[in-house]
């Protein structure tokens, strides 16, 4: 995952990749986007960063601007009104960069699974990365989520 | 000695190792005060080297050319104020005056801040663009008479003379504790730490006139705000603590350290303990009490003179 347009010779990039890998783990900037949801999922997320979860621990901080973020950490499904706004954001936000789906309705489209104002999951519009069910998924799942995240960059 | 003095102490490597250090400390001292663990050692650095390699996003009908040199020029007026602001005694290069230049170098930064907001076009940028121009008025006055104060009492500009002037009375934060305390207040200002971090609070207006920047820019500009931190922190030690003076005897290093590292603390203290005010609170607290404290200081100081 290396910027198409560097300059950069092969020889030195041998050399720099693990520790830019390495640095791209220990150091994830969260985005959260809800394209739909109830709601449930995001106080999930908001736990998260309180401190008795202290996610700062693994290096990661909640972003308000798409260009600083890494991660995108998305709940609920993806509705009509909201899909363009999420594609925006996506685009918004610089390469190398991952998609979370945080709950159920995010995974699949959940009980809003056929709706007639809903496109479905998260995966209908972007490409996600890891899933993480629940309804609303307890925090533990969501941190077990984004460390496996991070054992895959 | 010149190039070791310029690239590696206390040049641009230490300054580099004293940022990463400054802001972990930092993260972890409010992560402590707030009862978290807080983040590993190399923090800053992996974030650093991961902004480095991300891509570089320019916004369109943002200008190209100034996006790019902005934040080099916020970096390099922070890293040429550094060579005169000496560390445990030892400066690149001193002269008459050299006061007068760093104030100027580390202003320069809020300039190239707001710019920043404006050359990138962004409706939040320009807004954070705005605040920070506000928000220099309101500390800067205050901060520049603040420092005058040392000097009128030394009577001299260059900051070695005024370290050696307290080294044969007492700590400048001794005789002008009001004047020490308003720097520190306009230190957070200059620095846009956690109660005056108005033009780039996150729940108002995103990321301020950083919104826009991404990859190596950014990594750019918390380089410059992390060394500024470093280098105001340094300049305060200099200017109230006595430099690296404290009592016959000591290593010059550890006690300079352990005064800069105390500095700090009262930052990071500050950023935990208190909410974040309004523009127009900080307005006022500027222009109604800060700069006519100050003021008030820099007559008593006068007075002391005789």
């Amino acid at each position: 995952m290396v910027d198409a347009r560097s300059t950069i010779p092969n020889a030195v990039k041998r050399w720099t990749a693990p520790v830019v890998r390495w640095a791209r783990r220990k150091s994830p900037w969260v985005l959260h986007f809800n394209s739909g949801g109830c709601n449930g999922c995001d106080i999930e997320i908001l736990d998260l960063l309180t401190p008795r979860y202290d996610m700062e621990r693994l290096g990661i901080l909640k972003e308000a601007a798409p260009r600083h973020a890494d991660v995108l950490v998305c709940t609920g499904p993806v509705t009509r009104q909201s899909r363009d706004r999420l594609l925006r954001i996506y685009e918004q936000m610089a390469a190398p960069k991952w998609v979370v789906a945080v709950g159920s309705c995010s995974c699949s489209g959940g009980v809003f699974h056929g709706g007639y104002n809903i496109h479905g999951g998260i995966d209908k519009v972007l490409p996600v990365n890891v899933y993480v069910p629940g309804c609303p998924c307890r925090p533990e799942a969501i941190v077990a989520g984004i460390a496996q995240l991070l054992g895959e960059i | 000695m010149v190039p070791f003095r310029l690239l590696v102490y206390p040049g641009f490597l230490f300054l580099f190792f004293c940022a990463m250090l400054f802001s972990w400390l930092d993260r972890r001292i409010i992560a402590r005060v707030q009862g978290r663990v807080g983040p590993p050692w190399y923090q800053p650095l992996a974030d650093f080297i991961k902004l480095l390699t991300k891509e570089d996003v320019l916004t369109t009908g943002a200008h190209a050319l100034a996006s790019s040199v902005l934040p080099m020029v916020s970096l390099v007026s922070v890293l040429t104020a550094a060579l005169y602001v000496p560390v445990a005694g030892v400066s690149a290069d001193s002269f008459d005056g050299d006061l007068i230049v760093v104030l100027f170098l580390l202003s320069m930064p809020a300039l190239t801040y707001f710019l920043a907001g404006w050359v990138s076009v962004g409706v939040y940028s320009i807004i954070g663009g705005h605040r920070s121009l506000l928000q220099y008025f309101s500390y800067e006055v205050p901060f520049l008479i603040a420092l005058a104060g040392p000097a009128v009492l030394s009577g001299s500009w260059r900051i070695a003379d005024i370290i050696a002037y307290q080294g044969h009375t007492i700590w400048g934060a001794l005789t002008q504790p009001l004047g020490f305390l308003l720097a520190v207040v306009g230190l957070i200002g200059k620095l846009k730490r956690d109660p005056l971090d108005i033009p780039k609070a996150k729940s108002e207006v995103v990321g301020g006139p950083l919104t826009e920047f991404s990859g190596r820019k950014l990594a750019l500009w918390h380089l410059a705000l992390d060394m500024q931190t470093v280098v105001g922190i340094f300049l305060l030690v200099n200017l109230f603590l006595g430099g690296s003076r404290f009592l016959t005897g000591l290593p010059a290093f550890p006690v300079f350290a352990l005064k800069a590292l105390g500095v700090l603390l009262m930052l990071s203290l500050a950023s935990a303990l208190y909410a974040r005010l309004r523009i127009d609170q900080l307005a006022t607290l500027g222009s109604r009490w800060l700069a006519p404290l100050a003021l008030l200081q820099v007559a008593v100081v006068l007075w002391m003179r005789g």
